[in-house]
């Protein structure tokens, strides 16, 4: 589904990513990992297609296609979801009225029908019951005065409705209480399904005692140092990234 | 004097004289002094600060007629324009012409119905009122408003009267409106305790229609009367557009205006309100919307001159392509004004490298017991929310609109009437989706 050879990127010629090399496949949840600042991010905003950095190397290929040379809200309507490490704020955008048009907006572009307000309602409704979003947030501003657990809530609610096919998510459980942790990680686990992939990026042990990930990937300077299985993050956990940069530098 | 002056003030005395001629005007004193006004005035300049960066050459070199013409109109377009909703009355100028078989004006309590007709049987109440809080006129224009008079509504709402729907003002610029200067004056009166509320319109009946719509309001409300005033301004994209609305408010009086200028080649709007009694408040809220070859002028002129008194005002602006705002907005509170609050705050989204703001807030106090604020911002669209939105699979121009009627919908939502906000909303959406 997803193909990165030897992507390298940055901003301003500073160099972030340097040859990331990642394959992942439908039905797969990978784990990226890794200390402060190493790039998890970037990675993610890449993919997404924020402006802002220079890919000097590399490729991504989607579904068969080049990912970078795709407009973001392409990649959106081909199933591409980022839930970002920080939501933005939209003053002004009621959150209901943004999930229905960008829910048909993707529709649209896929030639399908547009889903009609009550219906929509439903959807709606039933979903951030399943993420144990408070109804109330619906009818607010999009993430405007949201906790910050809201608004993490408030991007697997999105992700829970616009249901891609490569979710991204990044540190969503940063800043989550232990009920919103679980709340999250089944709004992941309810994704799952042979046609969908997850990039899940995270520092903690505990999304993944719920995620169980297929794979888990260390990233640190840019480069994936290590590769393993869910195994790999319980010694992570056990002995923090030193050991490994050690290792790896040798 | 200017040879230019010269020809607009006999042409306001022939047309004054042929007024008399035809039957007597009760106004003629009036008029004939506010002619000679405009002689003393002339047409604002650049020169002067209020007008610094409003020119005016374009609407002069148009040079509007001020002769009246009767030209039909199909009565369906101006029915499908009343507001969707249930009103308590209803005036409709259609070219600056009152149209009394498409107007409703009864109901007990409320006295509406046309300047003109009102004059012409000598009520002595709008006779008096007529010029009382704008004078002859402050600059050219307003005083060529009351030299040549047309038309216009007169509204009156009884003491302790409460009218719970709104009020409807319907203006309508068709094919008759093309190459003309109109000159409408409306007077509301609130008496004691009386409550309304004014749903005002400009629009036209065709898109590009050249035509120059000069006015004036006069609203004064007594002891503890409340007047909310929703106006929205959307002439043809030709048009241009003037208007003073003098407040007069009394003891604990309250007046809230909330203004929409979203139409127009040029329009400026000013909105003077001098407090002369205490408890009184005033609040405006207005959104202005100028695209490529538009002008949009909001003028606030609020002043504390009795103790206890608030004003806040709230203005926003949105500009693409090359379009032009001004925006002035003064707030004084005199040595007398103690206990007063004041806030004004003016925030601008620019589109485009080509659009143009002057925005100038200011603040004169000499009380000192006062609570007071002022701030104007000029922006631009935020990229991180541009990026959000388009991660979400909105395009750019999907996304920029959303983010233009977010940022209008503070303004948007104090429209009372929700038909006003569905139309602001559609305008602004079609607008920037462009
Ligand atoms: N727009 C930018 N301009 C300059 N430097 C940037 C920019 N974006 C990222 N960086 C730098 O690139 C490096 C990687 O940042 P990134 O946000 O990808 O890290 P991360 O792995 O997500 O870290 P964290 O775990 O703290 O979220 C950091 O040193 C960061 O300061
Ligand atoms: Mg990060």
């Amino acid at each position: 589904m997803l193909s990165i050879k030897h992507l390298s990127a940055g901003v301003d010629g500073k160099a972030i990513l340097k040859g990331i090399d990642l394959e992942v496949r439908a039905g797969e949840v990978h784990a990226v990992m890794g200390p402060n600042g190493s790039g998890k991010s970037t990675l993610a905003h890449i993919l997404a297609g924020r402006d802002g950095y220079t890919v000097t190397d590399g490729e991504v290929r989607y579904m068969g296609r080049d990912l970078l040379g795709m407009e973001i809200e392409e990649r959106a309507r081909q199933g591409v979801f980022l839930a970002m490490q920080y939501p933005v704020e939209l003053p002004g955008v009621n959150n209901m009225t943004f999930l229905r048009e960008s829910m048909n907006a993707i529709r649209k572009s896929r030639g399908e029908e547009e889903m009609d307000a009550v219906s929509f309602m439903k959807l709606v409704r039933e979903k951030a019951r399943q993420v144990k979003l408070d109804e109330k947030l619906l009818k607010r501003s999009v993430n405007t005065g949201f906790s910050g657990g809201e608004k993490k809530r408030n991007e697997i609610l999105q992700m829970a409705v616009l249901e891609p096919f490569l979710a991204i998510l990044d540190e969503t459980d940063s800043g989550l209480d232990i009920d919103a942790l679980r709340n999250v990680a089944d709004g992941v686990n309810r994704l799952r399904s042979p046609h969908r992939a997850m990039i899940v990026v995270t520092h903690y042990q505990r999304l993944l005692d719920y995620l169980e990930p297929d794979h888990v990937h260390v990233l640190a300077g840019g480069r994936i140092v290590r590769s393993g299985g869910k195994e790999l993050a319980l010694e992570l956990e056990a002995k923090g990234y030193g050991w490994l940069l050690e290792e790896v530098a040798a | 004097m200017n040879q230019m002056i010269r020809d607009y003030q006999q042409t306001a005395m022939r047309y004054i004289d042929s007024l008399h001629e035809a039957g007597g005007d009760r106004l003629t004193g009036r008029r004939q002094a506010a002619a000679r006004r405009f002689a003393e005035l002339g047409f604002p300049h650049t020169r002067t600060e209020a007008w610094r960066y409003t020119g005016i050459e374009g609407l002069m070199q148009r040079g509007f007629e001020l002769t009246e013409r009767d030209e039909a109109f199909p009565r369906h377009a101006v029915m499908r324009r009343f507001l969707r909703e249930p009103t308590a009355a209803r005036l409709v100028f259609v070219d600056g012409r009152y149209q009394a078989d498409l107007s409703d004006t009864g109901l007990a309590g409320v006295r509406v119905g046309s300047l003109r007709e009102a004059v012409a049987v000598g009520d002595r109440q709008v006779l008096e009122a007529v010029g009382s809080l704008s004078g002859l006129g402050d600059h050219g224009f307003a005083a060529l408003n009351l030299a040549t008079l047309q038309d216009g509504a007169v509204i009156r709402v009884s003491a302790g009267v409460t009218v719970q729907q709104p009020i409807e003002l319907l203006h309508l610029a068709g094919k008759g409106a093309a190459g003309r200067a109109m000159r409408p004056r409306h007077l509301v009166m609130l008496e004691a305790d009386a409550s309304a509320n004014l749903v005002e319109r400009y629009l036209a009946l065709d898109g590009e229609t050249a035509y120059f719509n000069n006015l004036v309001c006069e609203i004064t409300l007594a002891e503890r009367a409340s007047l909310v005033h929703q106006r929205i301004q959307q002439e043809s994209a030709q048009a241009y557009h003037l208007c003073d609305i003098h407040l007069g408010l009394q003891g604990k009086a309250h007046y809230q205006g909330i203004n929409a200028a979203v139409g127009g080649v040029w329009s400026r709007t000013r909105i003077h309100c001098r407090f002369t009694d205490p408890g009184a408040g005033c609040e405006l809220d207005g959104l202005y919307l100028a695209g490529e070859g538009q002008l949009t002028d909001f003028h606030l002129d609020v002043d504390h001159a009795a103790p206890h008194c608030d004003s806040r005002e709230n203005f926003k602006g949105i500009l693409h392509g090359g379009g032009k705002a001004v925006f002035d907005g003064l707030i004084q509170v005199r040595e007398q004004a103690q206990k007063s609050n004041a806030h004004l705050s003016n925030a601008n989204l620019m589109l485009s490298r080509r659009a143009e703001v002057d925005t100038k807030p200011q603040l004169q106090i000499y009380a000192d017991d006062v609570q007071c604020s002022h701030g104007a911002s000029v922006g631009r669209l935020d990229e991180q929310a541009m990026f959000y939105l388009r991660s979400r699979g909105f395009d750019k121009g999907q996304a920029r609109r959303l983010l233009c009627l977010g940022f209008a919908n503070e303004i948007v939502e104090r429209f009372q009437s929700a038909p006003l906000r569905e139309q602001l909303s559609e305008v602004i959406g079609q607008r920037l989706e462009e």
